[in-house]
């Protein structure tokens, strides 16, 4: 250390005339760094790799290797049990291709690739249209005690997904339960948000709306608050009425953040897991698969008792696959709506 | 500091990161030792745990408590890893299929001998080291010793004490013992008798004199029966009682399982191998087990409340069911939820003749680091003395056959259940069953026929046929769920 200090002191005293008052570090342009480490100068640059290690470390460890070895036992037909335990694939019968054949075959898979897609259409659309009304009420230059709105849409956001999948359980109740009673006041019979597979689909997306449209309605709102005034000043002027206005001079400045919304609710939506797990009470879904998603599918083969880890990791590897399908539908649409900007 | 230093420091941080995953704890000292056992629900009893402290205050007994599935999962993870800070494990019943046929995640308790640690178990040390007698107050208020261990015994000379049917849980494929059972669930028929009575089946005075119990376990000798006794209740309710869904049986579906469990063959057959040989396609056991559950569904008299669901309290306590099919451990339930009917219910002998539902047996994995104290800590915990207590003060069914027979299970009358003698009715019941082989995808397999039956009881629409599920579609679905498990 000490021989750092004495090599940096020279060049200090150097500048020492110089008054304090020179232009910020950041104006200028591919400045040596003042202090510097003799017999390390050519490792300056790799201090980023160190500075990087903890996460790329980790990241090896916990999202690579898993993603690697999953792909290997999708090959086989694995029993952690068997064989020489740990990590070997000893003693593990090989068995090619079968679990992609088996799975293909398998119409649970089509009716997880069904219920994660349905729900994911009964969450989505009616959430946008939620959020965006919210945010339009909170862009509301009149509103009172703007923080406080906008800090109470974001707690159903952090709130227990656990928490969230038991409450709406119990309102969901067949026989007691809170929905079920007013429905009856006006004499709808008792629906099994359980059993009946649109109704249980209904459910979940409920929970889900219900813990995203406060999040979405924020990133709207900025959005719109990015809007310039002048457009609606000019809107005003024009005569256009207040629905107008909306539909004309809002819509059109969110068009990028509906994209990326819709984006991200589609990430979510395909790792859709805990909301279905609680209200089915089971991991297969129901008697009828009724509330199967992809990600439940995977875990209830692997860890769900049924003891099939290789079939689990198949089922992972066609998970990957539709969503690099869904990522390309999503990138072709933001692609298209991003050029029809330029127009 | 220099680079070189500052990565091989890292590098060390690095190891030790891995090492804490993959290494165990270092806990082989002689003394202090510390058991960590895996649990759930009330298998360990804490009042046996704190006696325990005191016979051995250098041993300390970490509970890991957690849900029967996630801990299947760790057991999986660790017996994989052939490491996991566990010294005792409780596997159920439901599970225990699966674990024969890895005898090798665990230690042969054949193989083990207690040493002499509770041979003088009634005197312990408190906390100020003064000596202290060991004892617990029983359910009538009398002061009782804890039973005392002598040194080498295995699991092949207390073999003797247990019910054969429940030791066979705990032995794996190739004869090794991998476990010791816990309390055993038994079942019968627990009964509102102030319904019962309402309904026209007995009379008040045959209540109050004991003897209502007797009239009806004469009315339901067979399922057959039992599903008539019902009809006969649900016609004589009102129609206000039966838009308010009051039903015979809180739930039609149980009684697939106990009718199940009534015979000698599940779904596999014991052939000696790790595997066993399927037999759910041809046991004709499973098909009138499940005629038998959806007979009684079309017969109406279930109700459609399923059970330990929170309608399910508020049930218990309405009198929404008269009868329920009831493990021991179901009777301390019932006390909890539903206090306010102390009298009123009471317990019959279970149609069909015996039952059990659930159980645990105590294991050692072959990974222990202390596999000498662990035994000596099971053998002490499931002597039949200490399940004697577990018994008096749980009201937890001891599977130790050899205290059948000692006054405080045989005479013990239940005033919560209008005195019923449930010692009696419930040894007799569990005396009557024979050795059932569970195999390795035993509970999948379960779940798989609890759909299917789910499928049918619900009611719900096939959305193939457009009409609600028949009989018939339902078991060709189970047929077909079952195939892809056991491929």
């Amino acid at each position: 250390m000490s021989s750092t200090v004495a090599s940096s002191s020279p060049s200090s005293a150097k500048k020492g005339g110089r008054p304090s008052t020179s232009p910020s570090p950041w104006r200028k342009k591919k400045q040596k760094p003042e202090v510097e480490f003799p017999g390390l100068r050519s490792l300056n640059g790799k201090w980023g790799y160190l500075f990087i290690a903890p996460f790329v470390v980790m990241f090896l460890i916990f999202g690579m290797f898993p993603v690697i070895y999953s792909t290997i036992i999708a090959f086989y037909n694995y029993d952690p049990l068997a064989g020489a335990g740990g990590l070997s694939l000893e003693g593990q019968p090989f068995v090619g291709l079968d679990n992609f054949v088996n799975l293909l075959q398998d119409d649970r898979l089509y009716t997880a690739i069904g219920n994660t897609f349905d729900i994911w259409f009964w969450s989505t659309f009616p959430q946008m249209i939620i959020s965006i009304a919210l945010a339009a009420v909170l862009r509301n230059r009149f509103l009172r005690a703007k923080t406080f709105w906008r800090t109470i849409l974001l707690v159903p956001n952090i709130t227990s997904v656990l928490a969230v999948a038991i409450i709406f359980g119990q309102l969901f109740g067949r026989e007691f339960g809170m929905i079920n009673i007013v429905l009856g006041w006006f004499g709808v019979d008792n629906i099994d948000f359980v059993e009946d597979s649109f109704a249980s689909h209904i459910a979940i997306a409920t929970m889900i709306t219900w813990r995203w449209a406060g999040y979405n309605a924020l990133i709207f709102l900025a959005s719109m608050l990015a809007i310039p005034d002048e457009l609606y000043e000019s809107a005003s002027l024009d005569g256009a009425t207040t629905w107008q206005q909306f539909r004309y001079v809002t819509l059109p400045g969110l068009r990028n953040t509906i994209t990326f919304v819709l984006i991200v609710g589609t990430i979510g939506g395909l790792q859709v897991f805990a909301e279905p797990l609680v209200l089915a009470g089971t991991t297969d879904g129901g008697s009828t698969h009724q509330l199967l998603t992809l990600t439940m599918f995977l875990y209830d083969q692997a860890f769900g008792g049924a003891g099939k880890w290789g079939y689990g990791a198949a089922i992972g590897i066609v998970i990957t696959f539709i969503v690099l399908i869904v990522s390309l539908v999503n990138f072709l649409v933001t692609r298209k709506l991003a050029g029809g900007d330029e127009k | 500091m220099n680079i070189k230093k500052l990565a091989a420091s890292i590098a060390m941080v690095g190891l030790a990161l891995g090492a804490g995953v993959s290494s165990a704890p270092a806990a082989t000292a002689a003394t202090p030792v510390t058991l960590t056992i895996w649990t759930f629900g009330d298998v360990i009893e804490p009042n046996l745990v704190r006696q325990y402290k005191l016979i051995h205050p250098e041993v300390t007994l970490q509970l890991k408590k957690g849900d029967i599935d996630p801990q299947q999962n760790n057991m999986i993870t660790a017996c994989n890893s052939r490491s996991g800070p566990a010294d005792v494990i409780a596997v159920e019943v439901s599970y225990s299929g699966w674990w024969r046929s890895y005898p090798n995640c665990f230690t042969d308790l054949r193989t083990m001998k207690t040493s002499s640690a509770n041979a003088n178990a009634t005197k312990g040390v408190d906390k100020n080291g003064n000596p202290v007698d060991v004892t617990y107050v029983d359910s009538v208020g009398v002061r009782q010793p804890v039973g005392t261990v002598p040194s080498g015994q295995s699991a092949t000379t207390i073999k003797s004490n247990y019910l054969p049917w429940r030791w066979e849980h705990g032995v794996a494929y190739n004869d090794s013992v991998i476990g010791i059972p816990t309390d055993v669930g038994g079942l019968e028929v627990a009964y509102r008798s102030d319904l019962m009575v309402k309904a026209g089946l007995v009379t008040a005075a045959q209540v109050k004199n004991g003897t209502a119990r007797d009239v009806l376990a004469k009315k339901w000798p067979t399922w057959d029966k039992f599903i008539a006794t019902g009809k006969t209740y649900m016609s004589k309710l009102s129609a206000a009682d039966k838009k308010a869904g009051r039903g015979f049986l809180d739930s039609v579906g149980t009684i697939y399982a106990a009718i199940l469990n009534q015979g000698t063959e599940k779904y596999y057959r014991n052939n000696g191998t790790d595997q066993g040989e399927l037999i759910y396609k041809t046991n004709p056991a499973i098909k009138k087990a499940w005629d038998m559950t959806l007979k009684a569904q079309d017969a109406g008299i279930g109700t459609r409340i399923g059970q330990f669901s929170s309608d399910w309290n508020v049930g218990m306590n309405k009198g929404t069911f008269a009868t329920m099919l009831a493990p021991a451990w179901m009777m301390d339930y019932i006390k909890q939820q539903a206090p306010d009917t102390a009298g009123k219910w009471d317990i019959a002998d279970l149609p069909g003749g015996g039952g059990n539902q659930g159980g645990t047996q105590l294991t050692i994995p072959s990974y222990s680091d202390d596999k000498q104290a662990a035994w000596d800590f099971i053998a002490w915990y499931l002597a039949p003395e200490q399940q004697l207590q577990v018994f008096r003060t749980y009201g937890l069914f001891p599977s130790t056959k050899v205290i059948y027979n000692d006054p405080s299970v045989k005479d013990f009358k239940d005033p919560f259940f209008n005195k019923a003698p449930v010692g009696k009715i419930y040894s007799e019941g569990i005396l009557k069953l024979k050795p059932i082989f569970e195999g390795k995808l035993n509970r999948g397999i379960d779940q798989a026929f609890g759909a299917g039956l789910g499928r049918v009881i619900s009611g719900k629409k096939n959305d193939k046929t457009k009409k609600p599920w028949t009989s018939k579609d339902s078991w060709a679905m189970v047929m077909s769920e079952v195939e892809k498990l056991v491929r």
